[in-house]
């Protein structure tokens, strides 16, 4: 990764080379006394410039597969391998780390800090990894709010944003390291039908430029839009 | 089984365990100090219990020596409304501690094994024979002498030798044991034959009485007066009879009018804690709104809404009395025990006041839901389609002018103005926080600056004395021209003014005489009317300069005439003059050394002598002193000698006892604001637990987690600052006025200002120390169970 911000690159999805791979990989969570098995063995591979569509009903697994990936969660058992690391003998500290130079993560209900300008939240990513000069930092968060039609709302406040545009400031935060890998767990599930189009046209642009998409949707239409569709159901893959 | 109305007024409890805990401790704390005001009612029962094992005499007398047979004593305790009656010789003198000589009292007691008032209990060792003292336990305690049974201790006797006196051991005494403390002196028990031995005179000086009934005392004194003059070689009261009234014990007022000033510090704990109580209840109805809407939704009404909560309050009251009452009962007695050791050599015992503990009870248990009643108002009374709608998280925020004034701190890092502009998302809780802290703020400035004050209060009293040694004895006999012409000649007097001291009371209350020259070494400061003059010395003038704490007390003026009441009975005085001095706590009526010779019969001489000295080394002032003593008593004068400097260091450091025991208290409201502190920030972090999962996963390291929350926490504590000075500077004013109308001596008022420095260090410090535990309870979130918190 460089260290210094540059202009992304317009690639080409090149062969298809593993960018993640799970291999057996369970997760079960333990309440009080009662153990929940999420996951019950996945293997699964994504390749490098993918748009991948994770569906399947409710508390099938779907969010806990795109945790293991984005290393939020920890598998119980297996291998998670993201662009060469490890993440299952990661640390906390290590994770986050790498989360926010190679991951952006887009949320169902775009969770942008509500104190914070749309510029602030856009730049926050690289203020934690500390990555180029304050001003390289902010041209970044410029263009990238600008790159989702938001250029003109730099100081606007959350609260002062529609559902839309607050999705789209978490899209441009999402950007903000220029991660190979966009995440996205429902990204139009809190959206018009009109604005989830619009935001998923954008996903296409950044798939087309060359990075990895991967999100979790239970709207069919968006899922035909995918590459390649992965079907969760009670913590299995069963079709791909 | 319960009901689910009462079950879910318990889980309401048990869901947030921190917050719950934070506020049965806060209210646990408010409660506890209620138990300040059972201070006065258990000192009183231990005083009560000591007094009458100790069997404290009623009525005290003071004359020249006299012999007393066996007849005599039997008839004095045969007078009416005698219960009982004993002879003590006292002779004051000096014993040597180390290479120093210290003003002393030893105490002849006739037969240690029999006693009928004013006992004297031996607590170690044994009886003294002759040439064998007990030394009191009050010595070792207050620094004056410490000494084991088989010591010998030198006391300088009448003729100006010294003689070498075994310790057989250690007695406890109330009336001992307060010279030791408010006299300075060191007090020694012994047989009437050592005394008169050491003060060369055989005779019985104080006549102790216990009555059957108190209230007729003053009868009973004259009843002794008579007697004495009939039958005895009496010549005299040497000072105004001392009555005890009925209940009294020495230092009462003072310690129940220290009480009353400590009441203000429960008062201010009680408000901290139904703040944060409050605080506590807004944000739990607060974070329920949807299930207020749903309740409501499925026919819950108002009112049984609203007593869900109230019932929680109240369960929240009941545990933090329960735990409170059990504190407030350890701090009371640990108070107790610690005054009484200190002040008397007794034990406090353990006590409990039922009145306080039921009004303990009564206001925790009604405190919480009273100041739940506003949150619990507000919550109830959201329309349902809103309240089903309420997403629960704080997703608003940032938008009023507040806000824009934190969103203006941009010179900090990223994360620090994250924390900063945190402070505006629940800004009632802010307020609240930032509103303990200030209480904290401000009681401790108060208190330390009302610390200052009595400090440069007592200084300022101790430097109107314009002299170096106060010279002191009896009127019977007096010192005379001869003891006049001895202490001119000794070596290192540059003045020597003669002065009579004299016990008065003055109009009802009880007062001092000063009778000096009219040219004095006493620093008087006038606010009204004139000093006297020679003229009036001269006529012998019943004219008197009255300090203005006494003139307030008896409503005295200028031009008035009053009455005084001394050892030669009454006598009506003109007022003159109003000083501002402040001796004896403010109790001093100064007339003319002339009259008051003429009015106590004291023609031939005088019981004092202020004398200054040629050099203010401290070194020459003691040897000085010395002189004078070994002179005086060589020729066979009785005299104590008080050195100015010595008495001002003694009175400063007993004044520092019980000030530091109000500021020490004050720390209560300091634990309550801190347990609101802490308890702000945990909410903080709890209900910003998605947040803490969000920022994990763009990238924020736990520096980065820390930073956010510590950078909340001091900006309150910062806030709470600035709002405590302007606090604390009115709470001072408020506690100078307590102080003047309790103690009835005005003190003046400062607030010193590296107070305010300290202040910020001290609530910084602290409030960082105070969040590592939630703050590392932020960092230690896995971004995973972050995310799915509820």
């Amino acid at each position: 990764m460089a260290s210094t911000l540059a202009e992304p690159e317009v690639r080409r999805p090149p062969a298809r080379e593993p960018l993640i791979r799970l291999s057996r990989v369970e997760k079960v969570y333990r309440t009080g006394k009662l153990e929940y098995p999420a996951l019950r063995g996945i293997d699964l591979t994504i390749g490098e410039g993918e748009i991948i569509a994770v569906v399947g009903p409710s508390g099938s697994g779907k969010t806990t597969i795109l945790n293991m990936i984005t290393g939020i969660d920890r598998p119980s058992a297996g291998e998670v391998v993201v662009d060469g690391r490890h993440l299952d003998a990661m640390s906390e500290e290590e994770l986050a780390v790498w989360r926010g130079r190679n991951v952006g993560i887009v949320f169902q209900f775009f969770q942008l800090l509500p104190t914070l300008t749309a510029f602030e939240n856009a730049v926050l990513p690289l203020d934690f990894s500390r990555t180029g000069s304050r001003a390289e930092r902010a041209e970044r968060a410029r263009h990238n709010l600008g790159l989702v039609g938001l250029g003109d709302k730099l100081d606007h406040l959350p609260a002062e944003l529609s559902g839309g545009e607050q999705q789209r400031v978490a899209i441009a935060r999402a950007l903000a390291a220029d991660p190979r890998l966009v995440v996205g767990d429902e990204p139009t599930g809190n959206l018009d039908t009109h604005t989830a189009a619009e935001m998923f046209d954008l996903l296409e642009r950044l798939n087309a430029e060359g990075k990895t998409v991967l999100y979790v949707t239970h709207d069919p239409g968006l899922a035909a839009r995918a590459h390649r569709t992965v079907t969760i159901r009670d913590g299995l893959v069963v079709a791909e | 089984m319960r009901s689910a109305l009462l079950q879910k007024s318990v889980t309401d409890l048990t869901r947030r365990k921190a917050r719950t805990a934070f506020a049965v401790l806060a209210l646990a704390i408010a409660v506890a100090s209620v138990g300040i005001f059972a201070l006065p009612t258990l000192a009183d029962r231990a005083m009560q219990r000591e007094i009458a094992a100790s069997r404290l005499a009623d009525l005290t007398v003071d004359t020249a020596p006299l012999r007393l047979g066996p007849a005599q004593e039997a008839a004095l305790a045969g007078l009416p409304n005698v219960d009982a009656f004993a002879a003590r010789s006292v002779y004051a003198t000096r014993v040597w501690v180390g290479d120093r000589r210290v003003k002393a009292l030893v105490i002849g007691v006739p037969d240690f094994g029999s006693q009928t008032v004013d006992v004297v209990k031996i607590t170690a060792g044994g009886v003294p024979g002759d040439g064998g003292v007990l030394s009191d336990v009050q010595n070792g305690r207050q620094g004056r002498l410490s000494v084991t049974p088989g010591n010998r201790i030198r006391v300088v006797t009448a003729n100006g030798g010294t003689a070498l006196l075994k310790v057989t051991g250690e007695g406890r005494n109330m009336s001992g044991g307060q010279m030791v403390v408010f006299e300075s002196a060191v007090v020694l028990y012994a047989p009437p034959e050592t005394v008169a031995r050491l003060s060369g005179r055989t005779g019985m000086t104080s006549l102790e009485f216990r009555l059957r009934d108190p209230t007729r005392a003053d009868a009973t004194a004259a009843a002794v007066r008579d007697y004495l003059t009939a039958n005895t070689a009496f010549t005299g009261f040497a000072d105004l009879p001392t009555v005890r009234p009925p209940g009294d014990w020495p230092g009462k007022e003072v310690f129940n009018k220290f009480s009353q000033l400590l009441y203000v510090v429960t008062m201010l704990a009680l408000l901290c804690a139904l703040v944060l109580i409050g605080n506590t209840m807004t944000t739990l109805v607060g974070e329920q709104t949807r299930e207020i809407g749903a309740m409501k939704a499925i026919g819950g009404t108002r009112r049984q809404i609203a007593g869900i909560f109230v019932r929680t309050a109240l369960l929240l009251g009941a545990i933090g009395s329960i735990v409170g009452i059990a504190l407030g009962l350890v701090l009371a007695n640990v108070l107790v025990n610690f005054f009484g050791s200190t002040f008397f050599a007794i034990s406090g015992g353990f006590g409990v006041d039922l009145p306080i503990v039921a009004a303990s009870l009564l206001l925790g248990l009604l405190g919480p839901p009273l100041a739940a009643l506003p949150a619990i108002r507000r919550g109830v009374r959201v329309p349902v389609r809103e309240a089903l709608e309420t997403t629960g998280s704080i997703t608003a925020g940032g938008a009023d002018r507040v806000d824009g004034l934190l969103q203006r701190v941009r010179f900090l890092p990223r994360t620090a103005q994250i924390g900063v502009r945190s402070v505006g998302r629940r800004k009632r809780r802010s307020l609240a926080t930032v509103f303990q802290i200030a209480f904290a703020v401000a009681t401790l400035l108060a208190v330390l600056a009302l610390g200052t004050s009595v400090s440069n209060l007592t200084h300022e009293g101790w430097r109107d004395h314009g002299w170096a040694i106060w010279l002191g004895s009896s009127l019977h006999p007096p010192l005379d021209a001869r003891a006049d012409a001895l202490i001119h000649a000794t070596p290192g007097v540059q003045a020597a003014e003669p002065i009579i001291v004299n016990d008065v009371d003055v109009q009802g209350e009880p007062g001092f005489v000063w009778a000096t020259a009219p040219k004095t070494a006493f620093n008087y400061r006038l606010t009204d009317g004139r000093w006297y003059g020679p003229s009036d010395d001269r006529a012998k003038a019943r004219v008197a300069v009255v300090e203005s704490s006494i003139a307030r007390t008896t409503g005295v003026h200028v031009g008035d005439t009053m009455t005084l009441y001394t050892a030669s009975g009454r006598a009506p005085f003109r007022v003159i003059g109003i000083a501002s001095n402040v001796q004896e706590n403010g109790t001093v009526v100064f007339i003319p050394l002339a009259t008051a010779r003429r009015l106590l019969g004291a023609e031939g001489g005088v019981n004092g002598y202020w004398v200054q000295s040629t050099s203010q080394d401290h070194g020459a002032i003691d040897r000085l002193d010395t002189r004078l003593e070994d002179t005086l008593t060589a020729h066979g004068y009785q005299v104590a000698t008080e050195v100015t400097y010595v008495g001002e260091r003694d009175n400063v450091a007993q004044n520092r006892t019980l000030t530091t025991t109000i500021t020490v208290l004050g720390f209560l409201i300091v634990a309550i604001s801190m347990v609101g502190l802490i308890s702000a920030i945990t909410m903080s972090v709890l209900e910003r637990t998605r947040e803490i999962g969000i920022l994990r996963c763009i990238g924020a390291r736990g520096r980065d987690i820390r930073r956010i929350f510590t950078a909340e926490g001091l900006v309150l504590a910062l806030l709470g600052w600035l709002v405590g000075i302007p606090l604390g500077y009115l709470l001072d004013h408020a506690l100078v006025w307590l102080f003047g109308e309790l103690v009835g001596i005005e003190i003046p008022f400062v607030f010193p200002w590296a107070n305010v420095g300290y202040a910020l260090l001290g609530t910084l410090v602290l409030a960082v120390l105070i969040m590592l535990v939630p703050v590392r309870r932020a960092v230690r979130f896995r971004p995973g169970d972050a995310l799915r918190y509820a």
